[in-house]
């Protein structure tokens, strides 16, 4: 076989083994594995009181941030896909800070404090600060 | 004298009519997109604010951070490059039943609803009439509809994936 044929054939076998590594890579990338990260350790009424006071500074410091958050369970719920989902009490009774597992926590109860970290998607006014993909940590 | 009671009697009436109001809402509402022609395209927001009134208004709100996909890239690049969800956080809805008459809140049954209201989305607000259900089982409502939007319309440009999108709501009060 002369010689550039070779060459041109292995290029093209290292450009389609890339390729499709590409192709793999973006179909199976992992997600973001929160209980990995450090997280910033907030109260539930410490972070709502940032969003309150100043949503868009809020925006800055813990939008797609890992969240370390502890409180008081105001109650527990699951979402509709099955979920459960943890409302962290604060002293405006309006607002919660409302909480997604990734996995069953176990058993949780109202009025116990608990840590859970999680990403902090933002902040709806009069309702609610969101926090999702999260974990247990005690 | 007489004139005061009137008065009177005409604000405790309205106050009491205020009171009477039902207020249904739900932390945890869910609304998915899809791509019409990419069945890869899709992801859920599990995490929607939502209240309907027995007066007909409707509001709902969302953090665009709350839809997840299945694949992670394809979060990033909605995140990122087509919809800005840093710069954009929030996406609002806020309207009201167009044939409030058909709809009993009182009784248990479904019912076909159009709504009309503002949509805010990626900095943009359009007006927008959708056509859904809501099923009121045990006294709690359901709110369903399935309406499509295009992505320009918001300032989005997402060309290289889909030009529109196909919304699912489901919301289940309390």
């Amino acid at each position: 076989m002369k010689k550039w044929i070779k060459v041109l054939l292995i290029v093209l076998v290292i450009g389609l083994v890339g390729a499709a590594g590409v192709v793999y890579y973006v179909y199976n990338r992992p997600h973001r594995d929160v209980s990995t990260e450090q997280g910033v350790k907030l109260t539930a009424q410490g972070i709502y009181d940032a969003f309150h006071t100043n949503e868009a500074e809020a925006n800055k410091l813990y939008l797609d941030k890992a969240i370390e958050l502890t409180g008081e369970v105001a109650d527990i719920a699951t979402n509709q896909d099955g979920k459960v989902v943890v409302n962290f009490k604060t002293n405006d009774p309006m607002v919660v800070i409302n909480c997604t597992f990734k996995e069953n926590p176990g058993n949780l109860k109202p009025g116990q404090t608990i840590t859970f970290k999680g990403i902090c998607t933002g902040y709806i006014p009069d309702a609610n600060v969101v926090i999702n993909e999260g974990v247990l940590v005690k | 004298m007489k004139s005061v009671v009137v008065w009177v009697l005409s604000i405790v009436f309205f106050v009491t009519q205020a009171d009477a109001q039902k207020v249904f809402g739900t932390r945890n509402g869910k609304i998915s997109f899809s791509a019409p022609d990419d069945e890869d395209v899709k992801a859920v927001n599990n995490e929607v604010t939502s209240r309907i009134s027995d007066n007909g208004q409707m509001t709902f709100s969302l953090l665009m951070k709350s839809f997840l996909f299945k694949m992670a890239e394809m979060q990033e690049h909605f995140n990122d490059q087509y919809a800005e969800t840093s710069k954009y956080p929030r996406a609002d809805f806020k309207g009201n039943i167009q044939n409030l008459s058909s709809v009993n809140f009182a009784k248990d049954g479904a019912y076909k609803i159009s709504v009309k209201g503002d949509l805010t989305m990626h900095g943009i607000t359009k007006n927008v009439t959708v056509n859904g259900t809501v099923n009121i089982r045990g006294g709690k409502p359901l709110a369903a509809a399935q309406f499509s939007i295009v992505l320009k319309d918001f300032g989005i440009n997402a060309s290289s994936v889909t030009d529109k999108v196909t919304v699912d709501v489901s919301c289940q009060y309390q």
